[in-house]
């Protein structure tokens, strides 16, 4: 069959339909992050081999997110134009190996994509028709948010934070309900 | 202007400075992040006119303009919950100068979907297109109520909050009762009569028997007679009488009223039960994708009982205890003033009691509710799973696992027993206090004339009456809300419109030839993770279409949109010339019949599983499903043949018996058009081999689209489209697709290789 003539034939030009690019541990030796023009995060990665290359852009994403934000930290290239995902070029186990340049710039793009202001006051909290309608003072300004289902939607966490899910996805945080003032804390105590 | 934000006064006023005025801007977009991280309103304002993009931070008073030459390809960067706009910044306005990476904007997900209408609107700009203001792109944040046009809160939940008032819901919960006019009539002169008698009761024991029956004649300073008027043995007879009379009438008057509730209660659970139900159904798949079945089960099972148990024993109660409430204080008045000063001194402290321990209390419930659901959820979890705990031997483990949760429960149990106990001794003991010193007082009282024994009796009867109604209402508040939530949640459904319905005047389609046509569709389930982009493509009638692709390029997605079990979000789909959205739902869908990748089997026999969607087919035309499916051959073998039960708790069949019952089901209906979504995926090749070709006999000249990552299920196609990223990247006969060397030349080779891999044993 003719197919099978192209299949043997294959090989170099395969190799490039199947690359898919290997992970590796990225550590302060091989790669040297610095802001972009832009304002974002640009890598340079030093191969094995000597070979470097340059993104001009990566994404960061934190494995744990909640629990562990300073380890296993993917740095990835960004989703290409037609949304093709990018791979992962790399894993930092650990974000203080690197200097604290370094650990400043991939926190404020953590921070950044893993935006959850934290509630220091809570204005006011009313429900109706079913949804919780919060007006909050947060680390990041004031803000009002309606909350629906809040049995699911507001998770206290071991370590005793409590995470608020709104009705459009976005998520706060109490770091400790009992060190809100007492109005604040009588208000939200019994979704606790 | 399109109509995806108004522009606020202050982004107008500097806009001016720049010599750029309203009737300029193409649309605006309002931001509520700025670029520092912080809440704040900031916008975007797209300028077709000078084709200039302006963002504009409010705190600062900012205004930053980019030209679209030079700045290309938007992008929204997903975050957790925040979104960041970028763009690609050129050197000069060459496409493909070099660039960088700009960071435009940020926004919260509040703002999600008018970001991407946004960007959707730029790029189609930059393309030369102009959005027009009816796309229905701007339907997905501006759907309205068809009642009174208001803009939905929440564009998920499609309930209007005009329309359904907080304090409308109690009045139009009544209406449940509406029929049952006389039970209720019923219901209400028995809890007056019963209020009355438990009133009366301390009367005739105290006042009657003790002072004008038992007690010896006693005067008055002015030669009136206070007591022993009835000083005669029959009366004593009498009055016991009249008391046993009384607590028989009582007992047959709550028999009376309870059997017009037991009547009134089952049937009003029942219709509210019904009309959950039946609007359920009506709720389009977008809404049970979000909505986990258990909370589905939930709302059917629990909150109707709720809402029956409110009107039922919240209501009820709730007036016999105002009316006791306020005969009492009456009678106790009436009898002794000052006495009842003196009882009324703790009714505020068990007040204040009541206020403060309840909510630890009811607190201490919600915990323990918490704990046992989560407790069960562990126990269907594991048990569920029990193939996989017993395969990985952690029986141990699990077990573990239940000792937590259940020592969990036990704490929070232990916690509201141990307030329970604490709240209802010290109130027992403030009621038992205050009893006695009614004696002690009251005695005094008797000792000097001012008052008879047997109003003394009377007394205390009613005084250990008054608290029952006290505990009643503090708890009441409770029983409310929880009620009015639960009728939040039945309305809710009941009142959501599904966000697919039937056109105006929709067309009916007795038969279908089976002519598709996609135009320039775009799809997202979530806004800006978009599925299909600008999908364009013509299906003809008899056609034979393959469908294939990676896992989550959208191949699935178009089944769904044929079915209309979604609505596309700019575009439309026609079958045979006529929009999908105009065809009425119910004859779009008895024409196609699709076999999807998640099977269904209902309880039931297997031939009543093949005979769903046509209840009415023959056991001829079952057979001849079954035998097209190759079905028939294996259903044969079980114990009951066609007759088999099937579904959870009965007989489990395999993957590839289910398939072929749920192709069966399909064929039966014998559709116009048949859609077969990885139907044979989990058969045998040579399985596959065979339903295909009978397939292919039962439709021929019909058109059928077949999706498959198995190349060799669509072998019988006469062309295949492959799709990637939601896009379509190739269109063509098998040999045209090899030659391109694309996606399908990719999955043929790596396919084959795998097949050469294993016929080389490597």
């Amino acid at each position: 069959m003719a197919d099978e003539k192209l299949l043997n034939e294959e090989t170099e030009e395969e190799k490039d339909i199947f690359y898919k690019r290997a992970s590796v541990d990225l550590t302060p030796e091989n790669a040297k992050f610095t802001a972009s023009k832009g304002g974002l995060i640009s890598l340079e990665l030093t191969h094995p081999d000597g070979k470097k290359e340059f993104f001009e852009r990566i994404v960061a994403i934190r494995a744990f997110p909640i629990t562990d934000p300073d380890f296993y930290i993917s740095i990835r290239e960004p989703d290409g134009k037609n949304k093709e995902k990018g791979s992962e070029i790399g894993l930092i186990e650990d974000i203080h190996i690197f200097d604290a340049e370094t650990v400043k710039l991939l926190n404020s793009e953590l921070d950044r994509r893993y935006f959850t202001p934290k509630i220091q006051k809570v204005v006011s909290l009313k429900e109706k028709l079913g949804q919780n309608y919060w007006e909050v003072v947060t680390d990041a300004g004031d803000f009002s948010f309606v909350i629906r289902n809040s049995g699911s939607n507001i998770r206290t966490l071991e370590d005793g934070r409590v995470l608020l899910f709104d009705i459009d996805g976005n998520c706060f945080e109490i770091s400790d309900p009992e060190k809100l003032d007492k109005a604040s804390f009588k208000k939200i105590e019994i979704y606790l | 202007m399109l109509p995806v934000n108004q522009p606020s006064s202050s982004l107008l006023a500097a806009l001016e400075k720049e010599n750029v005025t309203e009737k300029d801007l193409l649309c605006v977009l309002n931001l509520d992040l700025n670029k520092d991280g912080t809440f704040g309103s900031s916008a975007l304002a797209l300028d077709s006119t000078h084709r200039r993009l302006y963002y504009y931070q409010e705190s600062s008073d900012e205004l930053s303009s980019y030209s679209l030459d030079i700045l290309r390809d938007p992008y929204i960067d997903n975050f957790t919950s925040t979104n960041r706009i970028l763009g690609m910044l050129h050197e000069s306005d060459d496409e493909n100068s070099p660039a960088i990476t700009e960071i435009i904007g940020y926004c919260t997900n509040s703002c999600k979907r008018r970001l991407f209408t946004f960007i959707t609107i730029w790029e189609r700009f930059q393309k030369g297109n102009i959005v027009q203001e009816n796309d229905p792109i701007f339907e997905q944040f501006n759907a309205k109520c068809p009642k009174c046009g208001t803009v939905y809160a929440d564009q998920d939940v499609r309930v209007c909050e005009k329309c359904n008032k907080r304090k409308g819901m109690i009045i139009r919960l009544l209406s449940y009762f509406k029929p049952f006019k006389l039970q209720l009539i019923t219901v209400l002169f028995c809890m007056v009569m019963s209020s009355c008698l438990s009133l009366l009761t301390p009367i005739v024991s105290g006042q009657i028997l003790f002072d004008q029956v038992i007690s010896e004649a006693t005067y008055d300073a002015n030669g009136v007679q206070l007591t022993g008027k009835m000083h005669e043995e029959k009366y004593v007879f009498i009055m016991v009488g009249v008391l046993v009379g009384m607590a028989v009438f009582s007992l047959f008057i709550g028999i009376l009223q309870n059997r017009a509730n037991a009547h009134m209660s089952t049937r009003v659970t029942k219709t509210m039960k019904n009309d959950i139900f039946r609007a359920m159904c009506g709720m389009s798949l977008a809404y049970f994708n979000k909505n986990p079945t258990g909370r589905l089960i939930n709302r059917v099972n629990y909150d109707a009982v709720k809402i029956r148990n409110f009107y039922i024993d919240g209501v009820p109660h709730l007036i016999v205890n105002v009316l006791n409430f306020i005969g009492l204080t009456i009678f106790l008045f009436i009898i002794n003033w000052k006495l009842t000063l003196i009882v009324f001194i703790p009714v505020p402290i068990i007040v204040i009691i009541f206020k403060t321990m309840l909510p630890k209390l009811w607190r201490a419930y919600t915990k323990e509710w918490h704990r046992s659901s989560s407790l069960n959820a562990m126990l269907g979890d594991s048990l569920n799973g029990v193939r996989v705990v017993k395969a990985f031997a952690k029986e141990a483990e699990e077990t573990n696992r239940f000792y937590y949760y259940s020592g969990k429960l036990y704490d929070a149990h232990l916690r509201t027993h141990m307030v329970s106990i604490l709240i209802f001794p010290i109130v027992g003991l403030l009621i038992g206090m205050s009893s006695t010193a009614i004696w002690g007082f009251g005695g005094i009282e008797v000792m000097g004339n001012r008052m008879t024994y047997g109003e003394l009796t009377t007394y205390l009867g009613y005084i250990g009456m008054i608290f029952g109604p006290l505990n009643f209402f503090t708890t009441f508040t409770n029983l409310l809300t929880d009620t009015i939530n639960s009728a939040e949640r039945m309305f809710e459904i009941l009142d959501m419109i599904p966000e697919i319905t039937d056109a105006q005047e929709p067309v009916h389609l007795d038969s279908v030839k089976g002519e598709i046509v996609f135009n320039n569709v775009c799809f997202h389930y979530t806004p800006n993770r978009p599925i299909l982009k600008d999908v364009s493509f013509t299906i003809h009638e008899g056609d034979h279409v393959g469908l294939v692709g990676h896992t989550g390029s959208g191949k699935s997605t178009i089944a769904n949109l044929i079915t209309r079990m979604y609505d596309v979000i700019t575009g439309s789909i026609t079958i045979d010339g006529v929009d999908i959205k105009n065809i009425e739902l119910q004859s779009l869908r008895r024409n196609i019949a699709i076999v999807s990748q998640e099977i269904f089997i209902f309880r039931g026999t297997i031939a009543d599983n093949i005979r769903y969607a046509r209840p009415d087919a023959t056991m001829a035309e079952v057979i001849e499903a079954a035998k097209a499916a190759n079905a028939h051959d294996f259903i044969l073998n079980l114990p009951e043949g066609y007759e088999t039960p099937v579904g959870i708790g009965s007989r489990s069949l395999s993957g590839g018996e289910r398939q072929r019952i749920s192709i069966a089901r399909a064929l039966l209906l014998r559709p116009s058009l048949l859609i077969l979504d990885e139907a044979t995926a989990a058969m045998d090749t040579e399985t596959e081999r065979l339903i295909s070709e009978a397939i292919e006999k039962l439709v021929k000249g019909k058109t059928t689209i077949s999706i498959a990552h198995r190349l060799s299920t669509l072998k019988n196609c006469n062309w295949l489209m492959a799709i990637e990223n939601g896009e379509i990247a190739e269109m063509g006969t098998a040999e045209e697709l090899l030659e391109k060397k694309g996606v399908y030349y990719k999955l043929y080779t790596l396919q084959n290789e795998q097949m050469k891999k294993v016929i080389e044993g490597k």
